[in-house]
Protein backbone atom coordinates (compact mmCIF):
# COMPACT_ATOMS: atom_id res chain seq x y z
CA UNK A 1 0.00 0.00 0.00
CA UNK A 2 2.79 2.51 1.15
CA UNK A 3 4.71 1.72 -2.27
CA UNK A 4 1.47 2.24 -4.88
CA UNK A 5 2.26 5.66 -7.01
CA UNK A 6 0.01 8.49 -6.13
CA UNK A 7 -3.69 7.61 -8.35
CA UNK A 8 -3.82 11.12 -9.23
CA UNK A 9 0.04 10.77 -10.50
CA UNK A 10 0.60 11.09 -14.29
CA UNK A 11 2.19 8.89 -16.14
CA UNK A 12 5.92 9.62 -17.25
CA UNK A 13 7.20 8.44 -20.65
CA UNK A 14 4.14 6.00 -20.80
CA UNK A 15 4.62 4.13 -17.73
CA UNK A 16 4.44 4.56 -13.89
CA UNK A 17 6.60 6.99 -12.74
CA UNK A 18 8.04 4.58 -10.52
CA UNK A 19 8.57 2.23 -13.28
CA UNK A 20 11.58 4.09 -14.54
CA UNK A 21 13.57 2.34 -11.39
CA UNK A 22 13.98 -0.99 -12.96
CA UNK A 23 12.64 -4.11 -11.08
CA UNK A 24 15.64 -5.05 -8.94
CA UNK A 25 16.26 -2.21 -8.04
CA UNK A 26 12.85 -0.88 -6.97
CA UNK A 27 12.34 -4.04 -4.73
CA UNK A 28 15.78 -3.32 -2.78
CA UNK A 29 14.60 0.26 -2.17
CA UNK A 30 11.33 -1.01 -0.59
CA UNK A 31 12.93 -3.54 1.63
CA UNK A 32 15.19 -0.78 3.02
CA UNK A 33 14.59 0.29 6.80
CA UNK A 34 15.54 4.45 5.37
CA UNK A 35 12.22 3.77 3.14
CA UNK A 36 10.57 2.10 5.76
CA UNK A 37 10.79 4.53 8.67
CA UNK A 38 11.59 7.93 6.83
CA UNK A 39 9.55 7.97 4.07
CA UNK A 40 6.70 6.75 4.90
CA UNK A 41 3.80 9.27 4.41
CA UNK A 42 6.18 12.32 2.96
CA UNK A 43 4.38 15.26 1.08
CA UNK A 44 6.34 17.31 -0.95
CA UNK A 45 7.81 20.08 2.22
CA UNK A 46 8.13 17.51 4.82
CA UNK A 47 10.88 15.28 1.67
CA UNK A 48 12.25 19.21 1.68
CA UNK A 49 13.00 18.53 5.21
CA UNK A 50 14.25 15.17 4.35
CA UNK A 51 16.45 15.97 1.35
CA UNK A 52 17.94 19.22 3.82
CA UNK A 53 19.18 15.88 5.78
CA UNK A 54 20.90 14.23 2.86
CA UNK A 55 25.11 14.35 2.69
CA UNK A 56 25.79 12.16 0.06
CA UNK A 57 25.09 11.04 -3.14
CA UNK A 58 25.36 7.74 -4.72
CA UNK A 59 23.18 4.79 -6.37
CA UNK A 60 24.08 1.12 -4.41
CA UNK A 61 26.89 0.14 -2.66
CA UNK A 62 27.94 -3.18 -1.20
CA UNK A 63 27.73 -6.78 -1.84
CA UNK A 64 23.84 -7.19 -1.51
CA UNK A 65 23.34 -3.75 -3.04
CA UNK A 66 21.85 -1.58 -0.11
CA UNK A 67 20.46 1.65 -1.96
CA UNK A 68 21.67 5.47 -0.12
CA UNK A 69 18.44 7.71 1.30
CA UNK A 70 19.73 9.64 -2.15
CA UNK A 71 17.83 7.06 -4.05
CA UNK A 72 15.25 6.38 -1.82
CA UNK A 73 14.19 10.05 -2.04
CA UNK A 74 14.06 9.89 -5.59
CA UNK A 75 11.78 7.34 -5.41
CA UNK A 76 9.98 8.76 -2.99
CA UNK A 77 9.56 12.19 -5.79
CA UNK A 78 8.79 9.69 -8.07
CA UNK A 79 5.76 8.28 -6.19
CA UNK A 80 4.28 11.41 -4.84
CA UNK A 81 5.40 13.25 -8.25
CA UNK A 82 5.64 16.66 -7.12
CA UNK A 83 5.13 20.05 -9.22
CA UNK A 84 7.38 21.09 -11.61
CA UNK A 85 7.33 24.37 -9.80
CA UNK A 86 8.17 22.56 -6.47
CA UNK A 87 11.13 20.89 -8.33
CA UNK A 88 12.09 23.73 -9.99
CA UNK A 89 12.74 25.58 -6.49
CA UNK A 90 14.35 22.25 -5.50
CA UNK A 91 17.29 23.88 -8.34
CA UNK A 92 17.02 27.42 -8.16
CA UNK A 93 18.00 27.25 -4.24
CA UNK A 94 21.42 27.87 -3.24
CA UNK A 95 21.43 26.83 -0.15
CA UNK A 96 21.31 23.22 0.03
CA UNK A 97 23.44 21.72 -2.77
CA UNK A 98 22.25 18.24 -2.35
CA UNK A 99 18.46 19.46 -2.76
CA UNK A 100 19.54 20.84 -5.95
CA UNK A 101 21.20 17.49 -7.13
CA UNK A 102 17.91 15.58 -5.69
CA UNK A 103 15.97 18.21 -7.88
CA UNK A 104 18.09 18.04 -11.22
CA UNK A 105 17.97 14.03 -11.02
CA UNK A 106 14.45 13.99 -10.70
CA UNK A 107 14.27 16.50 -13.48
CA UNK A 108 16.51 14.33 -15.33
CA UNK A 109 13.93 11.65 -15.34
CA UNK A 110 10.54 13.37 -15.96
CA UNK A 111 11.28 16.31 -17.53
CA UNK A 112 10.70 17.25 -21.11
CA UNK A 113 13.84 17.58 -23.42
CA UNK A 114 13.64 21.49 -23.43
CA UNK A 115 13.24 21.73 -19.57
CA UNK A 116 16.26 19.43 -18.62
CA UNK A 117 18.56 21.61 -20.79
CA UNK A 118 17.42 25.19 -19.33
CA UNK A 119 16.77 24.01 -16.29
CA UNK A 120 20.54 22.02 -15.46
CA UNK A 121 22.44 24.06 -17.58
CA UNK A 122 22.71 27.16 -14.89
CA UNK A 123 24.13 24.60 -12.71
CA UNK A 124 27.18 23.92 -14.38
CA UNK A 125 27.88 27.25 -12.54
CA UNK A 126 28.32 25.73 -9.32
CA UNK A 127 31.33 24.46 -8.32
CA UNK A 128 30.41 23.08 -4.78
CA UNK A 129 31.79 19.76 -4.16
CA UNK A 130 29.84 16.72 -3.42
CA UNK A 131 30.42 13.27 -1.21
CA UNK A 132 29.56 10.35 -3.51
CA UNK A 133 28.96 6.81 -2.78
CA UNK A 134 30.74 3.86 -5.04
CA UNK A 135 29.74 1.19 -5.21
CA UNK A 136 32.18 -0.55 -3.45
CA UNK A 137 31.05 1.82 0.05
CA UNK A 138 33.84 3.81 -0.57
CA UNK A 139 33.07 8.06 -0.82
CA UNK A 140 34.78 10.20 -3.73
CA UNK A 141 34.68 13.51 -3.91
CA UNK A 142 32.82 15.23 -7.04
CA UNK A 143 31.53 18.33 -8.07
CA UNK A 144 27.89 19.71 -8.80
CA UNK A 145 28.69 20.56 -12.65
CA UNK A 146 30.68 16.92 -12.62
CA UNK A 147 27.60 15.68 -11.86
CA UNK A 148 25.25 18.01 -13.62
CA UNK A 149 27.55 16.88 -16.82
CA UNK A 150 26.81 13.30 -16.22
CA UNK A 151 23.68 14.05 -16.12
CA UNK A 152 23.64 15.55 -19.39
CA UNK A 153 26.19 13.95 -21.80
CA UNK A 154 25.46 9.58 -19.91
CA UNK A 155 22.77 7.42 -20.41
CA UNK A 156 23.25 5.44 -16.76
CA UNK A 157 24.08 7.01 -13.26
CA UNK A 158 23.77 6.47 -9.60
CA UNK A 159 22.53 2.88 -10.90
CA UNK A 160 19.46 4.27 -12.44
CA UNK A 161 19.12 4.18 -16.31
CA UNK A 162 18.18 7.96 -17.68
CA UNK A 163 15.41 8.03 -20.17
CA UNK A 164 17.14 9.25 -24.01
CA UNK A 165 16.78 13.21 -24.35
CA UNK A 166 17.28 14.84 -27.33
CA UNK A 167 20.80 16.35 -28.33
CA UNK A 168 21.48 19.86 -27.69
CA UNK A 169 21.88 20.50 -31.29
CA UNK A 170 19.24 18.88 -32.58
CA UNK A 171 17.40 21.02 -30.70
CA UNK A 172 19.30 24.16 -31.76
CA UNK A 173 17.98 22.62 -34.91
CA UNK A 174 14.93 23.04 -34.24
CA UNK A 175 15.19 26.49 -33.20
CA UNK A 176 13.72 25.62 -29.50
CA UNK A 177 16.81 26.09 -27.62
CA UNK A 178 19.66 29.29 -28.05
CA UNK A 179 23.14 27.82 -28.87
CA UNK A 180 24.63 27.65 -25.42
CA UNK A 181 26.12 30.56 -24.07
CA UNK A 182 28.67 29.65 -21.49
CA UNK A 183 29.35 31.94 -18.32
CA UNK A 184 33.44 31.46 -19.47
CA UNK A 185 32.79 32.82 -23.06
CA UNK A 186 33.96 36.71 -21.79
CA UNK A 187 37.03 35.13 -20.33
CA UNK A 188 37.42 33.26 -23.42
CA UNK A 189 37.43 36.24 -25.67
CA UNK A 190 40.10 38.00 -23.81
CA UNK A 191 42.28 34.65 -23.81
CA UNK A 192 41.83 34.57 -27.75
CA UNK A 193 42.50 38.45 -27.88
CA UNK A 194 45.55 37.90 -25.89
CA UNK A 195 46.78 34.95 -26.99
CA UNK A 196 46.44 36.84 -30.92
CA UNK A 197 48.16 39.53 -29.51
CA UNK A 198 51.46 36.99 -28.70
CA UNK A 199 51.32 35.70 -31.88
CA UNK A 200 51.70 38.92 -33.71
CA UNK A 201 54.58 39.63 -32.31
CA UNK A 202 56.51 36.13 -32.27
CA UNK A 203 56.81 34.74 -35.83
CA UNK A 204 53.29 34.48 -37.77
CA UNK A 205 54.14 31.57 -39.48
CA UNK A 206 54.08 28.91 -36.73
CA UNK A 207 51.38 30.65 -34.96
CA UNK A 208 48.14 29.74 -36.55
CA UNK A 209 49.01 26.31 -37.17
CA UNK A 210 49.33 26.14 -33.71
CA UNK A 211 46.18 27.19 -32.81
CA UNK A 212 43.91 25.18 -34.86
CA UNK A 213 40.92 26.03 -32.95
CA UNK A 214 41.47 29.67 -32.27
CA UNK A 215 42.90 30.56 -35.92
CA UNK A 216 41.89 33.36 -38.28
CA UNK A 217 38.72 30.91 -39.09
CA UNK A 218 35.49 32.63 -40.57
CA UNK A 219 33.10 34.50 -38.17
CA UNK A 220 30.18 31.55 -38.07
CA UNK A 221 33.03 28.77 -38.34
CA UNK A 222 34.66 30.89 -34.82
CA UNK A 223 31.39 30.84 -33.42
CA UNK A 224 30.98 27.81 -33.50
CA UNK A 225 34.38 26.44 -32.59
CA UNK A 226 33.87 28.70 -29.64
CA UNK A 227 30.29 27.37 -28.73
CA UNK A 228 31.74 23.61 -29.03
CA UNK A 229 35.04 24.74 -27.44
CA UNK A 230 33.53 26.65 -24.45
CA UNK A 231 31.35 23.67 -23.98
CA UNK A 232 34.77 21.37 -24.14
CA UNK A 233 36.09 23.52 -21.56
CA UNK A 234 33.55 23.87 -19.15
CA UNK A 235 33.57 20.20 -19.10
CA UNK A 236 37.13 20.13 -18.35
CA UNK A 237 39.36 22.07 -15.65
CA UNK A 238 39.57 25.71 -16.01
CA UNK A 239 42.95 25.19 -14.36
CA UNK A 240 43.84 23.10 -17.12
CA UNK A 241 43.43 25.91 -19.94
CA UNK A 242 45.07 28.15 -17.92
CA UNK A 243 48.16 25.62 -17.35
CA UNK A 244 48.57 24.48 -21.04
CA UNK A 245 49.03 28.37 -21.86
CA UNK A 246 51.51 29.22 -19.41
CA UNK A 247 53.08 26.03 -20.40
CA UNK A 248 53.14 26.72 -24.02
CA UNK A 249 54.50 29.52 -23.48
CA UNK A 250 57.09 28.74 -20.68
CA UNK A 251 57.82 26.13 -23.94
CA UNK A 252 58.54 28.76 -25.98
CA UNK A 253 60.87 31.00 -23.85
CA UNK A 254 62.75 27.91 -22.80
CA UNK A 255 63.17 27.01 -26.59
CA UNK A 256 64.60 30.09 -27.31
CA UNK A 257 66.54 30.02 -23.94
CA UNK A 258 67.88 26.40 -25.13
CA UNK A 259 68.89 28.05 -28.47
CA UNK A 260 70.85 30.52 -26.93
CA UNK A 261 72.72 28.55 -24.52
CA UNK A 262 73.34 26.17 -27.47
CA UNK A 263 74.87 28.44 -29.40
CA UNK A 264 76.83 30.27 -26.51
CA UNK A 265 78.19 26.94 -25.46
CA UNK A 266 79.35 26.48 -29.26
CA UNK A 267 80.71 29.32 -29.60
CA UNK A 268 82.51 29.14 -26.41
CA UNK A 269 83.22 25.49 -27.01
CA UNK A 270 84.55 26.88 -30.47
CA UNK A 271 86.88 29.32 -28.85
CA UNK A 272 88.25 26.62 -26.25
CA UNK A 273 88.95 24.18 -28.96
CA UNK A 274 90.79 27.03 -31.24
CA UNK A 275 92.82 27.55 -28.30
CA UNK A 276 93.54 24.11 -27.44
CA UNK A 277 94.42 23.65 -30.94
CA UNK A 278 97.20 26.66 -31.24
CA UNK A 279 98.79 25.97 -28.35
CA UNK A 280 99.09 22.71 -28.99
CA UNK A 281 100.05 24.17 -32.96
CA UNK A 282 102.59 26.30 -31.67
CA UNK A 283 104.53 23.55 -29.39
CA UNK A 284 104.46 21.14 -32.38
CA UNK A 285 105.73 23.78 -34.78
CA UNK A 286 104.06 26.86 -37.14
CA UNK A 287 104.46 24.72 -39.94
CA UNK A 288 101.53 22.48 -39.40
CA UNK A 289 99.43 25.13 -38.27
CA UNK A 290 98.20 27.14 -40.69
CA UNK A 291 96.80 24.47 -43.46
CA UNK A 292 95.41 22.30 -40.86
CA UNK A 293 93.92 25.24 -38.59
CA UNK A 294 92.58 27.25 -41.97
CA UNK A 295 91.09 23.82 -43.15
CA UNK A 296 89.21 23.05 -40.23
CA UNK A 297 88.26 26.39 -38.99
CA UNK A 298 86.68 26.77 -42.39
CA UNK A 299 85.25 23.46 -42.36
CA UNK A 300 84.10 24.16 -38.39
CA UNK A 301 82.45 27.22 -39.75
CA UNK A 302 80.83 25.77 -42.33
CA UNK A 303 79.81 23.09 -40.15
CA UNK A 304 78.67 25.74 -37.69
CA UNK A 305 76.68 27.55 -39.85
CA UNK A 306 75.42 24.74 -41.76
CA UNK A 307 74.16 23.49 -38.33
CA UNK A 308 73.06 26.92 -37.58
CA UNK A 309 71.06 27.00 -40.28
CA UNK A 310 69.42 23.60 -39.64
CA UNK A 311 69.11 24.59 -36.09
CA UNK A 312 66.86 27.11 -37.52
CA UNK A 313 65.13 25.47 -39.46
CA UNK A 314 64.41 22.86 -36.59
CA UNK A 315 63.14 25.88 -34.27
CA UNK A 316 60.76 26.84 -37.41
CA UNK A 317 59.59 23.32 -37.57
CA UNK A 318 59.25 22.52 -33.96
CA UNK A 319 56.93 25.99 -33.00
CA UNK A 320 55.39 24.82 -36.15
CA UNK A 321 54.53 21.57 -34.23
CA UNK A 322 55.12 22.67 -30.71
CA UNK A 323 51.88 20.62 -29.81
CA UNK A 324 53.47 17.18 -31.07
CA UNK A 325 56.35 17.80 -28.86
CA UNK A 326 58.28 16.52 -31.46
CA UNK A 327 61.62 17.96 -32.67
CA UNK A 328 62.57 16.44 -36.42
CA UNK A 329 66.69 14.88 -34.94
CA UNK A 330 64.62 13.31 -31.69
CA UNK A 331 61.74 12.09 -34.11
CA UNK A 332 64.24 9.91 -36.55
CA UNK A 333 66.12 8.33 -33.22
CA UNK A 334 62.62 7.33 -32.03
CA UNK A 335 61.24 5.78 -34.86
CA UNK A 336 63.21 2.26 -34.94
CA UNK A 337 62.41 1.68 -31.27
CA UNK A 338 58.82 2.51 -31.66
CA UNK A 339 58.59 -0.20 -34.40
CA UNK A 340 60.18 -2.69 -32.49
CA UNK A 341 58.01 -2.17 -29.18
CA UNK A 342 54.87 -2.39 -31.52
CA UNK A 343 55.43 -5.37 -32.85
CA UNK A 344 56.36 -6.99 -29.57
CA UNK A 345 53.31 -6.01 -28.32
CA UNK A 346 51.70 -7.15 -31.11
CA UNK A 347 52.67 -10.78 -29.40
CA UNK A 348 52.35 -9.86 -25.91
CA UNK A 349 48.67 -8.90 -26.78
CA UNK A 350 48.12 -12.64 -28.07
CA UNK A 351 45.70 -11.82 -30.64
CA UNK A 352 47.17 -13.61 -33.18
CA UNK A 353 46.51 -17.13 -31.16
CA UNK A 354 46.18 -20.13 -34.10
CA UNK A 355 43.05 -21.25 -31.75
CA UNK A 356 40.13 -18.82 -32.55
CA UNK A 357 38.41 -18.94 -29.33
CA UNK A 358 41.50 -17.86 -27.66
CA UNK A 359 42.14 -15.27 -29.72
CA UNK A 360 38.68 -13.85 -29.73
CA UNK A 361 38.93 -14.32 -25.97
CA UNK A 362 42.06 -12.44 -26.14
CA UNK A 363 40.83 -10.01 -28.04
CA UNK A 364 37.81 -9.05 -25.42
CA UNK A 365 40.32 -9.12 -22.62
CA UNK A 366 42.44 -6.37 -24.56
CA UNK A 367 39.97 -4.11 -25.16
CA UNK A 368 38.58 -4.19 -20.97
CA UNK A 369 42.28 -3.45 -20.61
CA UNK A 370 42.93 -6.61 -19.13
CA UNK A 371 46.14 -8.91 -19.75
CA UNK A 372 45.81 -12.07 -22.01
CA UNK A 373 45.35 -15.02 -21.30
CA UNK A 374 47.94 -17.50 -19.53
CA UNK A 375 48.30 -21.42 -21.36
CA UNK B 1 43.56 -20.82 -17.86
CA UNK B 2 40.68 -21.87 -16.53
CA UNK B 3 37.63 -21.93 -17.88
CA UNK B 4 34.16 -20.91 -15.36
CA UNK B 5 30.52 -21.62 -16.07
CA UNK B 6 28.44 -19.20 -14.87
CA UNK B 7 24.65 -20.24 -14.60
CA UNK B 8 21.53 -17.98 -13.96
CA UNK B 9 19.07 -20.36 -13.92
CA UNK B 10 16.74 -18.64 -15.92
CA UNK B 11 18.67 -19.57 -19.59
CA UNK B 12 21.64 -18.34 -19.27
CA UNK B 13 24.68 -20.19 -19.13
CA UNK B 14 27.81 -19.01 -20.15
CA UNK B 15 31.23 -20.24 -20.19
CA UNK B 16 34.13 -17.56 -19.81
CA UNK B 17 38.03 -18.46 -20.34
CA UNK B 18 40.20 -16.39 -18.00
CA UNK B 19 43.58 -16.56 -15.89
CA UNK B 20 42.79 -17.71 -12.31
CA UNK B 21 44.81 -14.89 -11.32
CA UNK B 22 41.99 -12.25 -12.49
CA UNK B 23 39.94 -10.82 -10.05
CA UNK B 24 35.94 -11.58 -9.46
CA UNK B 25 35.71 -7.25 -10.83
CA UNK B 26 37.12 -8.91 -14.16
CA UNK B 27 35.31 -11.90 -14.95
CA UNK B 28 32.42 -10.10 -14.55
CA UNK B 29 33.43 -7.71 -16.60
CA UNK B 30 33.82 -10.76 -19.46
CA UNK B 31 30.63 -11.79 -18.77
CA UNK B 32 29.44 -8.50 -19.12
CA UNK B 33 30.76 -8.46 -22.28
CA UNK B 34 29.69 -12.22 -23.64
CA UNK B 35 25.71 -11.94 -22.20
CA UNK B 36 25.13 -8.01 -22.58
CA UNK B 37 24.31 -6.95 -19.07
CA UNK B 38 25.92 -4.21 -17.28
CA UNK B 39 28.86 -5.40 -15.52
CA UNK B 40 28.18 -3.68 -12.38
CA UNK B 41 24.75 -5.05 -12.47
CA UNK B 42 26.20 -8.65 -12.18
CA UNK B 43 26.35 -10.59 -8.60
CA UNK B 44 28.45 -13.61 -8.87
CA UNK B 45 27.40 -16.13 -5.47
CA UNK B 46 28.09 -19.83 -4.64
CA UNK B 47 25.96 -20.53 -2.55
CA UNK B 48 24.69 -17.52 -0.41
CA UNK B 49 28.53 -16.40 -0.33
CA UNK B 50 28.63 -13.22 -2.29
CA UNK B 51 31.96 -13.06 -4.33
CA UNK B 52 33.87 -9.84 -3.77
CA UNK B 53 35.59 -7.84 -6.57
CA UNK B 54 38.81 -7.57 -5.68
CA UNK B 55 39.54 -11.13 -4.85
CA UNK B 56 41.32 -13.04 -7.32
CA UNK B 57 39.77 -16.38 -8.10
CA UNK B 58 42.98 -18.57 -7.26
CA UNK B 59 41.78 -16.79 -3.66
CA UNK B 60 38.41 -18.07 -3.92
CA UNK B 61 39.48 -21.43 -5.07
CA UNK B 62 37.78 -21.29 -7.82
CA UNK B 63 39.15 -24.08 -10.62
CA UNK B 64 38.82 -25.37 -13.92
CA UNK B 65 35.21 -26.28 -15.47
CA UNK B 66 33.62 -25.08 -11.80
CA UNK B 67 30.10 -23.55 -12.04
CA UNK B 68 29.11 -20.49 -10.17
CA UNK B 69 25.55 -18.83 -10.00
CA UNK B 70 24.38 -15.99 -11.74
CA UNK B 71 22.60 -13.02 -10.19
CA UNK B 72 21.51 -10.13 -10.77
CA UNK B 73 22.00 -6.48 -8.81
Amino acid sequence: MANRTDPSAKSIRGTNPQNLVEKILRSKIYQNTYWKEQCFGLTAETLVDKAMELDHLGGTHGGNRKPTPFICLVMKMLQIQPDKEIVVEFIKNEDYKYVRVLGAFYLRLTGTDIDVYRYLEPLYNDYRKLRRKLGDGQYALTHVDEVIDELLTKDYSCDIALPRIKKRLTIEAIGALEPRKSALEDDFEEEEEKEEDDQLMDTDVGAHEKDYYRGQSPTRERGRDRKRDSHRHRERDHEREYERDYERDRGRGRDRDRERDRDRERHREKDYRERERDRRDRERGSRRRSPSRSRSRSRDRDRDRDRKDRDHDGEERRRRHARDNSSSPRRGAAEPPKKKKEKEKKKDDGTDHPDPEIAEANRIRASLGMKPLKL
Amino acid sequence: MIEVVLNDRLGKKVRVKCNDDDTIGDLKKLVAAQTGTRADKIRIEKWYNIYKDHITLKDYEIHDGMGLELYYN
